[in-house]
């Protein structure tokens, strides 16, 4: 709140961007091989169908309106028609998105309602400085959650995105920042000792909700002291200021701003799983064209004007998205063949099929880069024409990134999309 | 004593005779040709209830009691029972549900969970002895709390994990350090601010323009959006107490019309102080400077910033606030056309090479503004001063000489507060530890802060409901959240340990001496705010095309503010209940009364109480809050009113369609009637089922538009938006303007047990029948106790018991919520 938002102009300016690669070579080095990484965007309402969805199935499928920005990468996208969570229509579900679990009914869930993200997240672990990084504009989406089944709240300030992933402390305030850390350990090493009583009499439900605080002891312990190993060694020099010099500054700036942040932490290795989202409550009136609000659009009741908005703001979320995968796929990968995006899996849908609607069946969601063999436009309905679990396409994505697992919540088997 | 009350009911309850002779068998006769395995209407099976209630059917079994009771099944269409034989089956079901609660004591426990952030920081403030958490924004980092349902105290959103815990122990850090100041003190320094120094600072992330200053000895307000902030003292640098004079008056109150700036002619020309996040707001005379004075205790990095609050200066265009430039042109060409033909006159010389903008461009009139607004002469910032050093909150809360070698006699009060009980012994050995590793390298003070940071980050501080706390200390600190948002202070937990709120005439009294003493407030704001969702009113506001009015003034704020002023009306004039639903009054202000039609309302943003004659409204059923949550954009949607009544009103809870079910989106190009689109609902069996008892709750609604204003025929909507054209004419009148082709409403509906009504009037008079009375009486126990608890009560029939203890006392407010706070479902046991 209390930061000033031009010392993104003021801080940052000049310090133009250096390709500072070492990291990423380090993390190849141990393996020979580049690390796989996972890129998701979603929001809250899922799509017109009629625009979002192409006409036709295979690999020549023509673009549809929604994802014209993609056009340039139609061959290399495997978008999914008929897949959903098996979940009733209405709002609040599209929280079970990265999962196929609401809160509700994670109990009968070893991890809960874990999102894929998390899974990865935990999976890449302490091999760089942060596991996984989420983002928005003004608030979140409910999107990622952690094994605890608690939500992961994404950063919705883009200053403050930047001061985490870029901003480098000067030797006084790297000594500070140890000292904190070692007093904030004090201070959890003391609290991990006051549950003496706290849970007496508690009912299993209840030693869960206990549980999750000294999960949280613990998991802060260990992220500090992951921090701590952290503090020394240079984060990488970005600038982002361009995004920030007209007079005006759009949610497209900001948003591109946002992209960028993250093609670089992928690039330099400072995180490989990232989610970013793209929220309701968010004044997408920026957008030409558009002067409603994003859910008042949804339930255009089939107005074409009113249509035509909502659509406008899909596509530009889609165009955001398209932009900073021409980006990754710019970037030759260091220590490997291809380009970044072929070692990025790119996933963009919503727990929602359309808003319009309030349906939860057909969400719109498409898998991009990330090395597959990839397969246009697919019905993923069985021959009966039952829609496929969308777990189905996490278990695949799970694989790929190298987690040995043939089930994922309520997977009923794998969706079929092979790699190089 | 509870105890036994209890005890004694539901032996009353398990012996009545009428329970002798009702047996399953009137269950099975009564129920079992629609509810069959195979036929299972409404989606229910009779054979789930199995025996008797058990663990895993008991919320069926309170759900067949609820709709027995209200007659709504059997169905009236479809049965022939007596009334004497619904008795008779309410009574066993009853009887059947009190037994199973007798025997499991766990139904009325409910589990720990996390303070959210606003009883975060009021428990902080408590603990610590402080005016609030400080000006510097200390919790502005916390996640924030998720709403279950609207409510923000439910245990299943209030999760734990490392982010929170993070968040906390930095959230923590900052209020102790604007507390306890180490080191030498600040000196005190004198601040003349003139006009020159102040400046108006960027709204947006336009930054390419500089900022401009005050002149001649003044500065005033154009852009509302736009605060002003002194050069000198942008922010605090030392945590202190300072002395703020300001030198201001309103001016150029009625230079304007009031249609034409959108500012009422009743309101008075505001001013407001904001330091950091705390606000304090003043009203200016007109064209007579006066001094405004604060004394205010603020945290280093507070930001000081002056505001003009108003809901006014949008109607113009698209509701920038530059447009309104415009009127000042139009005044002039009004009342000095001279002059305005020598400005027109002399606007193409300006600037070589530009096509000149016509006349009517704001652009050109910026220098002639005269709307109501703020003018600042000059200001004096003093400050820090200290009563002494070091402060008073200081000693009171660690003594004047602190030292280590006393940390846990100095820490142990500090714990007691914040733990809300008394120090286990040797519970502090651990925290006195750190402190004195601490000491080593650091300064005293510095160490027991670090003391004090533990305590506040412990899990018996930031979760509640822990089974560390005796019935007494639990059952104290329960009442303190539910009132207070607060842990209890030491004169509650005296009270409760010396059996002083044993009985409900005792805490009838302690409940309301606390609203009496404004220490519900909290209260009387959240929990309304939640129950009646009205976080949720612009998740779907209404077009901002067609309902212009809506957006520029802000009416939904004003709705909200109504909705929590009836609430506190009531709580205030202990009113029964039902008065909720059958109440002709509401309060509204002068917005409101332009949405709902209402006349001789003055012409202000105050909220009075206002009866309507119309029997349209009044109360819950008639609020702006209600009919806009429900409503899509464009179009209004029984349904979603239905449920709503149904939910937050009766406690009924229609499950949701079936996952299979293919829903029609809703087309408003077309000339049909909402009642035409869901024509489904009755000819598809599939949908009946269930549709012939939602939609009869909705239909009623259908005079008021998606703004909540009443319309008599439903107008299509034009794609040419009514807002695009010229902003400037009233919205009244822009309504009218409208004319498309007219389709008349038809608010008329039959519930399920026959009861009829044709209009809104109608619908009222049946929501005020025993059954329904007794369902909203329900409902908003169920709802009190789910703030309370963290979850929503298992044990019907307990909840039953507060539905008769309300009854005795006529169901008025403040002795339901005492009745609530004395239950067995409230106090565990």
């Amino acid at each position: 709140m209390n930061i000033d938002r031009r010392t993104f102009l003021k801080g940052v300016g000049g310090a133009l961007a250096l390709p500072l690669l070492e990291s990423t070579l380090a993390a190849a080095g141990a393996t020979g091989k580049p690390p796989t990484r996972f890129l998701v965007v979603g929001n809250p309402f899922g799509a017109q169908p009629d625009f979002f969805f192409p006409k036709n199935f295979g690999k020549d499928f023509a673009i549809s309106p929604t994802l014209q920005s993609l056009e340039w990468m139609k061959d290399r996208m495997t978008i999914l028609s008929h897949t959903d969570h098996g979940m009733v229509s209405g709002h609040g579900k599209e929280i079970g998105f990265l999962s196929g679990v609401l809160p509700s009914t994670a109990a009968a869930f070893p991890e809960k309602n874990m999102s894929i993200d998390q899974l990865f997240a935990r999976q890449v672990g302490s091999q760089v400085r942060y596991d996984s990084i989420g983002a928005a504009l003004e608030s979140g989406i409910r999107m990622s959650w952690t094994a605890n089944g608690v939500e992961k709240q994404p950063f919705t300030d883009p200053q403050r995105l930047f001061d985490h992933l870029f901003l480098n402390l000067t030797p006084k305030e790297r000594a500070e920042r140890r000292e904190l850390l070692k007093r904030d350990g004090s201070i959890l090493d003391t609290v991990g000792s006051q549950f003496a009583g706290l849970l007496k009499n508690a009912s299993v439900r209840d030693r869960e909700r206990m549980d999750q605080f000294q999960t949280s002891v613990r998991e802060l312990e260990s992220s500090f002291a992951n921090r701590e190993t952290w503090l020394d060694r240079e984060k990488p020099g970005f600038d982002i200021s361009g995004h920030f010099t007209e007079s005006e500054v759009t949610i497209a700036n900001r948003y591109d701003a946002i992209f960028d942040m993250i093609a670089y932490a992928f690039q330099t290795d400072l995180t490989r799983v990232a989610s970013i989202e793209f929220p309701s409550e968010l004044k997408y009136t920026d957008i030409e064209g558009v002067n409603r609000s994003y859910h008042g659009c949804t339930h255009n009741g089939k107005m074409e004007n009113v249509t035509a908005e909502l659509v406008a703001i899909e596509s530009f979320q889609i165009a955001r998205l398209s932009r900073c995968l021409k980006k990754l796929d710019a970037i030759q990968e260091p220590n490997g063949n291809g380009t970044m995006l072929d070692n990025t899996i790119v996933l963009f849908g919503s727990g929602m099929g359309y808003g319009g609607t309030h349906s939860n069946r057909n969400l719109p969601v498409f898998v991009a880069g990330g090395g597959f063999k990839h397969r246009g436009h697919v019905d993923a309905a069985d021959a009966s024409g039952n829609s496929m679990p969308l777990c189905n396409l996490y278990v695949t994505l799970m694989q790929r990134f190298g987690i040995e697992r043939d089930k994922f919540n309520t997977s009923t088997g794998k969706f079929d999309l092979s790699h190089v | 004593m509870c105890n036994l009350t209890v005890a004694a009911l539901l032996c009353a309850g398990l012996v009545a005779p009428t329970f002798a002779f009702a047996s399953p068998a009137l269950l099975e006769t009564q129920c079992a040709e629609c509810h069959s395995d195979k036929k299972a209407k409404g989606k229910f099976k009779l054979t789930e209830l199995g025996e008797r209630p058990a663990a895993d059917n008991l919320k069926r079994w309170v759900e067949v009691l609820d709709l027995i009771t209200a007659g709504e099944m059997p169905p009236e269409d479809e049965s022939d029972i007596t009334a004497a034989a619904r008795k008779d089956l309410a009574s066993f079901v009853k009887g059947q549900l009190g037994a199973y609660e007798a025997a499991d004591k766990s139904l009325v426990k409910s589990g720990p969970r996390r303070l959210n952030n606003r009883e975060f920081a009021n428990s902080i403030r408590d603990v610590l002895m402080i005016e609030d958490v400080g000006t510097h924004q200390p919790v502005a980092n916390l996640i924030g709390d998720s709403l279950h349902h609207g409510f923000d105290t439910h245990s299943a959103t209030l999760g734990f994990s490392k982010f929170h815990l993070e968040q906390y122990i930095d959230a923590v850090r900052k209020i102790v350090d604007a507390t306890i100041l180490s080191g030498d003190r600040p000196a005190s320094r004198r601040i003349e601010v003139p006009a020159e120094k102040m400046f108006r600072a960027h709204t947006s992330q336009n930054t390419k323009r500089s900022e401009t200053h005050g002149a001649n000895g003044s500065i005033d307000f154009l852009d509302p959006k736009s605060p002003i902030y002194f050069k000198d003292f942008a922010a605090a640098s030392a945590t202190g107490r300072y002395k703020i004079t300001i030198r201001a008056t309103g001016k150029d109150r009625n230079v304007y019309a009031s249609e034409q700036t959108g500012i009422r002619e009743g309101d008075p020309i505001r001013l407001s102080v904001s330091l950091g996040d705390r606000v304090k707001t003043f009203d200016l005379p007109e064209e007579k400077p006066v001094e405004i004075v604060l004394d205010e205790w603020i945290a280093a990095g507070s930001r000081l910033q002056l505001f003009y609050p108003t809901d006014g200066l949008t109607l113009v265009g698209n509701g920038n606030f530059k447009f309104e430039y415009r009127i000042a042109g139009q005044h002039l060409k009004e009342h000095d056309p001279a002059r305005y033909a020598k400005i027109v006159a002399g606007l193409e010389s300006k600037k070589p090479g530009r096509t000149a903008k016509g006349p009517d461009a704001w652009q050109h009139w910026v220098d002639y503004w005269q709307g109501p607004r703020p003018v600042i002469y000059s200001a004096v910032v003093e400050g820090p001063f200290y009563e002494s050093w070091p402060t008073k909150r200081q000693v009171a809360l660690i003594g004047d000489k602190p030292s280590v070698a006393n940390a846990a006699a100095i820490l142990q009060p500090i714990a007691e507060r914040a733990w809300r009980r008394p120090v286990h012994a040797g519970e502090l050995d651990s925290i006195v530890a750190l402190v004195k590793a601490k000491a080593k390298t650091m300064n005293e003070i510095e160490a027991l802060k670090e003391g004090i940071v533990a305590v506040l980050v412990s899990p018996a501080f930031l979760l509640l409901n822990t089974d560390d706390l005796t019935p007494e200390q639990r059952f104290a600190s329960k009442f303190s959240t539910f009132l207070g948002s607060t842990l209890p202070d030491a004169g509650l937990r005296a009270a409760v340990a010396g059996g002083k709120l044993n009985s409900f005439a005792d805490v009838r009294a302690e409940v309301q001496r606390r609203f009496d003493a404004g220490q519900g407030d909290p209260f009387l704001r959240a929990f309304p705010f939640a129950w009646l969702l009205l976080n949720d009113i612009n998740f779907m506001a209404p077009d901002p095309d067609h309902y212009v009015f809506y957006h520029r003034k802000r009416v939904s704020e004003d709705m909200t503010a109504e909705a929590l002023e009836f609430f506190r009306h009531a709580v205030a004039n202990n009113l029964r209940l039902p008065e909720f639903l059958a109440a002709d009054y509401s309060f509204i202000n002068a917005d409101l009364a332009e949405v709902y039609g209402a006349t001789k309302v003055p012409a202000d943003s105050k909220l009075r109480k206002f009866t309507f004659a119309d029997g349209h409204r009044g109360g819950l059923l008639g609020m702006g809050a209600f009919l806009t949550i429900t409503a899509d954009t464009l179009s209004t949607s029984p349904i979603h009113r239905a449920k709503y009544v149904m939910e937050n009103f009766l406690g009924i809870h229609p499950s949701p369609p079936p996952a299979d079910v293919k829903i029609e989106e809703p087309d408003v190009r077309q000339a049909k009637t909402i009642r035409e689109i869901l024509a489904k609902h009755s000819s598809d069996a599939n949908c009946a089922s269930c549709h012939k008892t939602i939609d009869p709750y909705g239909y009623a609604f259908e005079n008021f538009d998606p703004m909540g204003a009443w319309r008599d025929a439903y107008i299509a909507p034009t794609t040419e938006a009514a807002g695009d054209a010229e902003a400037d004419a009233p919205a009244k009148k822009k309504r009218q303007a409208a004319k498309a082709p007219t389709i008349p409403i038809d608010a008329s509906a039959e519930f399920r047990n026959g009861a009829a009504y044709q209009n809104i009037q109608d619908y009222r008079k049946l929501m005020l029948n025993d059954a329904n009375r007794d369902r909203f009486v329900r409902c908003v126990i169920t709802k009190l106790l789910t703030y309370a608890n963290g979850e929503e009560p298992r044990a019907g029939f307990a909840v039953d018991q507060i539905v008769e203890q309300s009854a005795k006392h006529g169901y008025r407010i403040v002795d339901t919520i005492a009745a609530v706070i004395d239950s067995p479902l409230f106090r565990e046991e």
